[in-house]
Parts: C-alpha cells; sequence; structure tokens
C-alpha cells in the first residue's frame, strides 16, 4: 500500500519536475536563419532586377516575392533585428514621413540617390519595403521613366534594402544565433539562463501576433463611426490581408519549430484564420467603409487573437512565462 | 517666531542619534525591492558584487525605497497613489514607523533624506488638482511631520538632495490625475518641469523644455557631486515621435537633450524608467524596461551605444560603471560598453535600485 501511494506521488510529480524542453536552437535553425537568409536572396533578386530595368512594372513581382519572404521575420525585434527590422520595413508612419521623404528627394534630385553605399544615412522613411511601395504603385510615384531620377532612386533602394538584409542575416548567422544558444553560459549577459532565450523567442511570437491584430487590422477598423482604410499596412499594392496572414503564419512556424510537443489549438487557430480571410471581399481592407466587410476583417482580428491566446496556452502556460515585471507596469 | 526655515535648519543642526548603521546589515551598497517566487514582496540590501546583504519582508509591491545615510533604515514607498510609507528596520524587517500622507495628499513613490539623515522629504502631491508638494519630516522625533512646500509644478515624482545639502531638485512630471480613478487629465496641456526648491519653498530656478516637449513628462533624476543633474523622461504623446528620454541640466545653464539615433530611440518606446551615472561620473544612461533596453550618453549629451536586456529598469552608480536589475532577476555590471552578468535572483527586481550614501 505504501508502495502504491509512493508511486502515485512519484507519477503526479513527473510533469513538474521535468522541465519542458524547447528548442532555441530548432526555432534558429528551422526558422529564423532560413528566414534572413531567403530574405537576402529575395532582396538581392528584387536588386538585380532593377539593375536591369528599373521601371515599376518589371520590379513589382520581385518585390511582392522579397515581402512575402521578409514576412516570415517581420516581426522579430531582437539582436540585430532590434534596430534592423524597422529601415527595412518602418510602418507604420503616421505622419506620412514616406511621401514627404521620397518626394523631395525626386524633386531636388538629390545626390544621395544615385549612392546605393551613402544612401544608408537617408531617413529610414525612404527606406526599405514601404517607400519601394510608393515608387512601384502609387500613381504619384510610379509612372516614372527609364533613365529617370526616380528611376536610379529604385535602383538605390532596391541595392540598400538588399545590403540592409544581408547584414541581418550576417548578423544573426555569425554572432546573434550564438547569443541565443549559449544562453546562461558564463558572460552572457544578454540571456542569463536557457529559459530568457526561450523567452525572447516566445516574446517574439505573442508581440508579432498583437501588432497584427492591433495595428494591422486595428489601424484600418479605425472605430466603426471612422473606419481608416487607407491606414491600411501595404494597402497600395493590395497586400494588407496577405501580410496579416504570413505575419501570422511566421509566429505559427516560429512557435511550432520552438515548441517540440504539438500545437494542436494553434494550429486549429491559424487554420481557421485562412478560412475566415475568404471571407474579405477586398484584400487591402478598402472596403471596411461597409458593415459587412468590416465585420469580416473584425473577425480577422478576433481570431488573430484566439491564435495568440492558443499559442500563450500552449507554449506560456506550459513554460510558466509571465509577462515583464516592469516592462507592463510603467512609472 | 521660529520660521520654516530656521526650523529645518535647528533639524539639521542636531546631530543624528546614534543608531545601528549599514555595517550591521553586511555593507550593503543598494537597496532593491523584488518579488519573490511565492509573490510575496521583499526589500534586498546588495552589495557591489550583487550579492545579497540582508533581506527584509515588504508587506506590499512598493515603488522606491530611500536609504538613511547612516542608520540601517529604509524608507519605502507605497505604489502611487500612496497614502502610506513604511520606515523599514533593516536588521530585524520590523516596521519603525508608518507614515500617513496628511489628508488630502498622496505619496509619490520617491523621498530622500537630507545629509545628515535629520529631515526626511516625500515627494506628494494635493489629490484634487495634482499640485506638487514636498512633505517635511523630522526623523529623530519618530519621523513626525513638520510641514510641507510646493514643488512648483504639478504630479512631482522624484526629488533628490542637491549636492549643496540645502536645497532640492524635484521632476515635476506635470501630470494632473484625476483625484478618484487617476485619469489623466491634462494630457494635451501638461507643462512638466525640473524644479530647484529651497528648504523654505522657495523656488530657485525652474526647468521647462521648448514647447513641443511639453508631453515629455519628467519622471526620474540622477545627480553627480559637482551639481549635474540628469532627468529621464516618459513620453505621453502620439507613440513613435522618438523624443530624447534624458536631459543634463546644471544650475543657471540651459537643458541638454540626449538624443539616440532614431531607431535606437524608437526601441525604447517614448519611456525611460531609471537614471543614473556612470561611477566617475563621466557618463551617464536610461533604462527602458518597455524596449528591453538600456543607453548610455557622454556627460555632454552624446550617444555612447545600447545595452540589451530584457525587462531592465533598476540602474545605479558602481565603482566600476552602472549596476542593472531586471524583472528576470539578472544582475549585471556595465563596463563601458560592457556588461557583465553578476548573477541571477531567484527573483523579480523592481523598478528602482537605490544606491545607499557613503
Amino acid at each position: 500500500m505504501k508502495k502504491t501511494l509512493t508511486v502515485c506521488a512519484a507519477l503526479l510529480a513527473a510533469p513538474l519536475a521535468l522541465p519542458a524542453r524547447a528548442g532555441v536552437p530548432e526555432a534558429l535553425k528551422e526558422h529564423i536563419l532560413p528566414g534572413y537568409a531567403g530574405f537576402a536572396q529575395a532582396t538581392e533578386t528584387l536588386a538585380g532586377a532593377a539593375q536591369a530595368d528599373c521601371t515599376a512594372p518589371a520590379l513589382r513581382g520581385a518585390w511582392m516575392h522579397a515581402f512575402d519572404l521578409w514576412n516570415a521575420v517581420a516581426d522579430i525585434h531582437i539582436g540585430p533585428s532590434e534596430t534592423g527590422a524597422l529601415p527595412v520595413a518602418f510602418w507604420p508612419d503616421s505622419r506620412g514621413f514616406t511621401p514627404k521623404t521620397l518626394t523631395k528627394l525626386i524633386s531636388g534630385e538629390e545626390e544621395i540617390g544615385h549612392d546605393p553605399l551613402g544612401y544608408g544615412d537617408v531617413s529610414i522613411a525612404a527606406r526599405g519595403l514601404y517607400p519601394l511601395e510608393f515608387m512601384l504603385y502609387d500613381p504619384q510615384f510610379s509612372d516614372y521613366e527609364k533613365g529617370s531620377y526616380a528611376c536610379t532612386l529604385v535602383q538605390t533602394m532596391t541595392r540598400d534594402l538588399a545590403r540592409q538584409a544581408a547584414t541581418l542575416d550576417a548578423g544573426w548567422e555569425e554572432q546573434f544565433a550564438d547569443v541565443l544558444r549559449t544562453a546562461g553560459q558564463e558572460g552572457n549577459a544578454t540571456y542569463m539562463g536557457e529559459d530568457e532565450a526561450v523567452r525572447a523567442i516566445y516574446t517574439q511570437i505573442l508581440t508579432g501576433l498583437e501588432f497584427t491584430a492591433d495595428t494591422r487590422l486595428g489601424r484600418p477598423l479605425g472605430t466603426f463611426e471612422r473606419p481608416r482604410p487607407t491606414r491600411a499596412e501595404a494597402w497600395r499594392s493590395g497586400r494588407s490581408l496577405r501580410n496579416v496572414l504570413q505575419d501570422s503564419k511566421g509566429a505559427y512556424d516560429m512557435a511550432a519549430a520552438l515548441a517540440d510537443w504539438d500545437l494542436p489549438q494553434s494550429k486549429a487557430a491559424l487554420d481557421r484564420l485562412y478560412e475566415l480571410a475568404e471571407r474579405v471581399e477586398d484584400p487591402s481592407f478598402q472596403k471596411v467603409e461597409d458593415p459587412g466587410e468590416r465585420l469580416h476583417v473584425e473577425i480577422l482580428q478576433q481570431q488573430v487573437r484566439a491564435l495568440s491566446d492558443a499559442l500563450e496556452q500552449e507554449i506560456g502556460v506550459r513554460l510558466g512565462i509571465q509577462p515583464g515585471f516592469n516592462s507592463g507596469d510603467g512609472d | 517666531m521660529t520660521t520654516r526655515r530656521s526650523f529645518i535648519a535647528s533639524l539639521l543642526a542636531v546631530s543624528a542619534a546614534p543608531a545601528t548603521g549599514w555595517a550591521a546589515v553586511g555593507d550593503p551598497s543598494y537597496l532593491a525591492a523584488a518579488k519573490q517566487g511565492d509573490g510575496s514582496f521583499v526589500l534586498i540590501g546588495l552589495r557591489e558584487g550583487g550579492d545579497e546583504a540582508f533581506r527584509v519582508p515588504l508587506p506590499a509591491r512598493g515603488h522606491a525605497a530611500c536609504a538613511h545615510p547612516s542608520r540601517a533604515e529604509a524608507v519605502g514607498f507605497a505604489r502611487r497613489p500612496g497614502t502610506y510609507a513604511l520606515v523599514i528596520d533593516c536588521i530585524s524587517g520590523e516596521v519603525l514607523h508608518e507614515l500617513s500622507a496628511p489628508e488630502g495628499h498622496s505619496f509619490n513613490g520617491h523621498g530622500a533624506f537630507s545629509a545628515d539623515g535629520t529631515v526626511l522629504f516625500t515627494s506628494e502631491q494635493v489629490a484634487e488638482g495634482s499640485e506638487g508638494r514636498v512633505g517635511i519630516w523630522d526623523v529623530d522625533a519618530g519621523y513626525a511631520r513638520v510641514s510641507d512646500i510646493p514643488t512648483h509644478g504639478l504630479g512631482p515624482h522624484e526629488l533628490r538632495l542637491m549636492p549643496d545639502g540645502q536645497s532640492l531638485v524635484v521632476a515635476n512630471g506635470g501630470i494632473q490625475t484625476d483625484a478618484f480613478d487617476r485619469n489623466q487629465l491634462n494630457v494635451d496641456t501638461m507643462q512638466p518641469s525640473l524644479a530647484y526648491v529651497g528648504f523654505d519653498g522657495s523656488l530657485l530656478e525652474r526647468v521647462e523644455l521648448d514647447p513641443e516637449l511639453h508631453q515629455n513628462s519628467i519622471r526620474h533624476l540622477a545627480l553627480r557631486p559637482d551639481g549635474l543633474v540628469g532627468f529621464c523622461m516618459q513620453w505621453q504623446g502620439e507613440a513613435g515621435a522618438a523624443t530624447p528620454l534624458l536631459g543634463l541640466h546644471r544650475r543657471g545653464a540651459a537643458p541638454v537633450l540626449c538624443e539616440a539615433p532614431l531607431e535606437d530611440e524608437l526601441v525604447m518606446s517614448g519611456y525611460a524608467g531609471s537614471v543614473a551615472f556612470a561611477g566617475g561620473g563621466s557618463e551617464i544612461a536610461i533604462t527602458s524596461p518597455k524596449g528591453g533596453r538600456m543607453h548610455r550618453f557622454s556627460d555632454a549629451g552624446e550617444f555612447l551605444g545600447a545595452v540589451s536586456r530584457t525587462d531592465v529598469c533598476g540602474l545605479a552608480t558602481h565603482d566600476g560603471g552602472y549596476m542593472a536589475s531586471d524583472g528576470l532577476g539578472g544582475l549585471i555590471l556595465v563596463q563601458g560598453k560592457t556588461p557583465k552578468p553578476l548573477r541571477r535572483a531567484e527573483v523579480a527586481w523592481d523598478n528602482h535600485l537605490v544606491r545607499i550614501a557613503g
């Protein structure tokens, strides 16, 4: 009798005694590092294409492809991406710096537009994917001719973007991946325990989904009385919905690589998100003024939050990860 | 008639009663409040190397503590809007005195002792209207309330004793809050200031930033022995404005704002939680728990670099640079640009790391 009790106690204790293992090396190998490598390659292709033909119609496909690949890692903001993600993807631009800066560069035919190396000093509002979207899709910018200043500017911008992507890729591959892998080892002041590296990646997943729900979807939704369709992300190129889906999938994929256990609720939530997306009529969220369409976008927003909740249950709760003690406090 | 000034002067003149000093609790250099794994709160004394000198219980999560300059006594302030502060004996953990804010006042989380430890100054605001007051307490009379003087601004937060020992510098956050629900009432018109106040309540100097920075709430302070003041801010305006979060000021001169490159500034999320000078005083840093970052600047305001660390907030001067603490339990010595992990404790360090004088 006594023996049986001991066995029971041991069984009960087992799930607590065994630390849930989460795979930082797997998240790096399966998701993060290939993500940056793929983006570097796609931006190199874009820059090459711009060299051959810098007009807008010729570059849209390569730009689209680069953005698709960016979305796998778009919401990672640690290591080289802590400050390095912003000049790739400066959005939201609530004060309209991007069109203003582009207009200033083009109307003044500023010398820096000819200088791919020096272009790194230009305001981040005129660097990366979003100003290129203006150049390639916005009627006010996109009708430039071969040989024009704008055409050269696009070549310069794509070259600068490729260089940024290569820098991010190298920063992760050659430096920061090791900072994550050596969490808890002597001298690592960024991650003082393996659990902190897990937490860091997990936080990227949740904050990314929060950004998708609150900003990528919340901005165009505005309020019921005042929807703001032109505040949608990348609406000019019609990829607002695509970004929502790809960014959510990026978060899920990174989570699946991080967890070495199944995430059935989260997987179901992601699948459901894709199903619900089919109801949205306009992939650039330009019809949110219509109550029916608005509802579809709101449902999408709820589903992104449901995915976040599922991941919180299936990873955060299991690992006992608590929100930041000071970051959520404020004083 | 005894004037307020002469009364305070008489308090300062009386030598502190002999009591048991910080040596009795293992010579800590810092005080830090923390949350333990079981959810309870403690006040911990830390030595320069990050090891623990003492640990005493706290009844609830506090904001900041201030350390008596010689006796092993700490005053812990309740979270805002606090109506009480506790004087804790760091040897026994006993609550020696419970200070109550006067009717209609609340404590705003920070306080400072006079150099000789005979007077305690507390940051307070009048509930109705948020007018700032400095509470004055007679330490040797068992922390008896003496009087209060104006901070010359609304919603004061941290206050510090100036190196002259004769005046205070106060961070007037500028925010007027509703007396009942704490909602901010004046975000559009708020006007923070850095105020230098004599012990008699006279305004010696007030510094305000340019009008476009009027939503940059001045909240925490660092002092260098030569009188250079570092003040850090929390942006209350639209997100993404990337305003400077640190300023330097010297009496009689114009303030110097310390700006980081745009990408770095944006990572800080418009929020600085603590500020401290490095040992030696040639540089100064701020922390942002929201950004998980520490930014270092020269004493002329030039950006020197960033250290990334999740939930970092506590920051204090260390002989070798800075000591930083965070909600994951980390204690990190930052020497120049190099962060050196000291240890990770099994507690979540709260907002502030307070340097004990001497």
